[in-house]
């Protein structure tokens, strides 16, 4: 009788022990299953901020082309402005030096003739200084296209229409 | 007993490996403007020049003193007077080259700041 109830408290325990270890699985696959839920939202949001990062890189790639762009077409118009001033140059040493001209004698058979010239281009040079240091372009200057109107000394800056010929 | 210990087991070993959250700090401080004026153009006199010759000295002196000018002039030689041609025309050069090169960062880096 004893044995027989003690058989059976045994029995009990061991069936609460596997009762006791579903128990335990069914809650834990409760709690992993919430846990996974909510790595989900987390993974999700990350999705949601890598995608939002991603537009951003492109966002600044495109504005780094755009950038690049405008540099190199700053640095080409520069290239050409030296380009432009360095004939401006030439074409002076070329007025004093043209076919073995000599100014000085030129200016001793010819004074007052030179004398006027010399007046005149050093008008023309001082225009020049003032507009390299920003002063905007009068009308006549912005119209001029002919050889007659145009300002000799430094064509390039003083008359932007003139193409010379 | 052994239900406990199940569940702080589970509970322990789920909480071990997660995902963590990303966090993206973005912070933009619009560095201050320098906004310096451009400098006012040049507004420059007009010079006159005299050519005397050995022939034509005592005349332009003359002619000087009859204009109430002292008659006193500085002279070049017309080798110098092509230096100094050349001279100034590299300053020009150099002034447009700098004042364009202004323009164009204020340009680039002005019309930045409007975009943004």
């Amino acid at each position: 009788m004893v044995y027989l109830a003690q058989r059976q408290l045994i029995m009990l325990g061991i069936r609460l022990f596997f009762i006791g270890i579903l128990a335990s699985a069914v809650i834990g696959a409760g709690i992993y299953v919430m846990k996974l839920r909510s790595d989900n939202a987390i993974l999700k949001a990350n999705q949601i901020k890598l995608e939002s990062a991603v537009a951003d890189q492109q966002e600044l790639i495109t504005s780094q082309k755009k950038d690049f762009e405008e540099i190199l077409g700053a640095n080409k118009k520069m290239n050409e402005l030296v380009g432009l001033l360095k004939k401006d140059l030439e074409d002076l040493d070329k007025r004093f030096n043209k076919k073995n001209r000599d100014v000085g004698k030129l200016a001793i058979a010819k004074t007052e003739s030179i004398e006027r010239i010399t007046n005149g281009a050093s008008a023309l040079a001082t225009r020049c200084i003032e507009i390299a240091s920003g002063s905007p372009l009068t009308e006549k200057e912005k119209n001029a296209t002919k050889k007659s109107e145009i300002n000799s000394e430094c064509p390039s800056i003083a008359n932007p229409n003139y193409i010379p010929y | 007993m052994s239900v406990l210990l199940s569940l702080i087991l589970i509970t322990s070993l789920t909480s071990c490996s997660g995902v963590k959250q990303l966090e993206i700090f973005k912070k933009e401080v619009p560095r201050e403007k320098l906004n310096l004026n451009k400098p006012t153009p040049l507004e420059l006199e007009n010079l006159r020049w005299i050519i005397i010759t050995s022939e034509n000295a005592e005349e332009v002196f003359k002619k000087l003193e009859e204009q109430g000018i002292d008659p006193v002039l500085w002279g070049l030689t017309d080798k110098d007077f092509e230096l100094l041609a050349k001279n100034f025309a590299q300053i020009r050069n150099q002034l447009k080259i700098t004042n364009d090169l202004l323009d164009k960062y204020k340009e680039y880096y002005e019309k930045e700041d409007e975009q943004k």
